[in-house]
């Protein structure tokens, strides 16, 4: 009766950071764009108040990067909340993502075939990666790491 | 990080901005470290890898040394 009903209900209660985070991360995998906190609060039925505390909770674990100002998501890692460089299309749907790493982790999240559009760091050329059947698609390219691992979040947008 | 279409263009990109060229990874090397940061990121239990978690995943791939330690102080 007890396993019934913990399978019937989805298991023990979450608290509130594990679906404020689930809640961010399938609305955007839905919408390709990250919730408000006012959405976040109306999906959940929670205040407002309760739910910035959890993104500010969440940022300091490094799963958001915030505005300051607003307390708006720029960064859902591997989603951008604004557009960038890195288009990721898959299933109909494009993505931004915040550099060509979180590119790959995007078909990684969601676990789909995808097409990435960007370009050469260099010489801005156009170029397109591709994910098939859970591996990129061989091309001629390197990828150059500026900062290192120490630093990454020192400064996350330049990284 | 950034992707280039060769080494050359990473070598131009780093002279032209006086930096130092840093470690270069292949795409596989990236897929890699995209399935090991992200595959699970839209569960429950998802989190960031922590320092000595990073440390096993980029070893696991072939980077080693201070450039890709987490609590690296020089590199």
């Amino acid at each position: 009766m007890g396993l019934w009903r913990k399978r019937r209900c989805g298991g023990p209660a979450m608290d509130l950071e594990t679906r404020v985070k689930l809640n961010i991360y399938t609305t955007i995998a839905e919408t390709t764009r990250p919730p408000t906190s006012a959405e976040v609060a109306r999906a959940l039925g929670e205040s407002r108040a309760e739910v910035e505390g959890a993104f500010r909770s969440l940022a300091r674990k490094r799963l958001l990067v915030l505005d300051d100002a607003n307390a708006r998501i720029r960064m859902a890692p591997p989603f951008s909340g604004v557009a960038t460089g890195f288009q990721v299309t898959l299933d109909g749907r494009t993505y931004f993502a915040n550099c060509v790493w979180d590119a790959l982790g995007v078909a990684a999240a969601l676990h789909r075939d995808a097409d990435i559009k960007t370009t050469c760091g260099d010489c801005g050329e156009p170029m397109r990666l591709r994910v098939r059947d859970a591996a990129p698609v061989p091309q001629a390219c390197v990828i150059h790491f500026a900062v290192p691992a120490a630093l990454w979040w020192e400064d996350v947008v330049y990284t | 990080m950034l992707l280039f279409r060769s080494e050359e263009h990473v070598n131009r990109w780093c002279s032209e901005r006086g930096l130092p060229r840093r470690p270069l990874i292949s795409l596989p090397q990236l897929w890699y470290l995209a399935v090991a940061w992200y595959e699970n990121r839209l569960t429950a239990e998802s989190r960031r890898p922590a320092a000595d978690e990073m440390r096993g995943v980029f070893a696991g791939v072939g980077l080693e040394g201070p450039f890709w330690d987490p609590a690296a102080d020089q590199w």
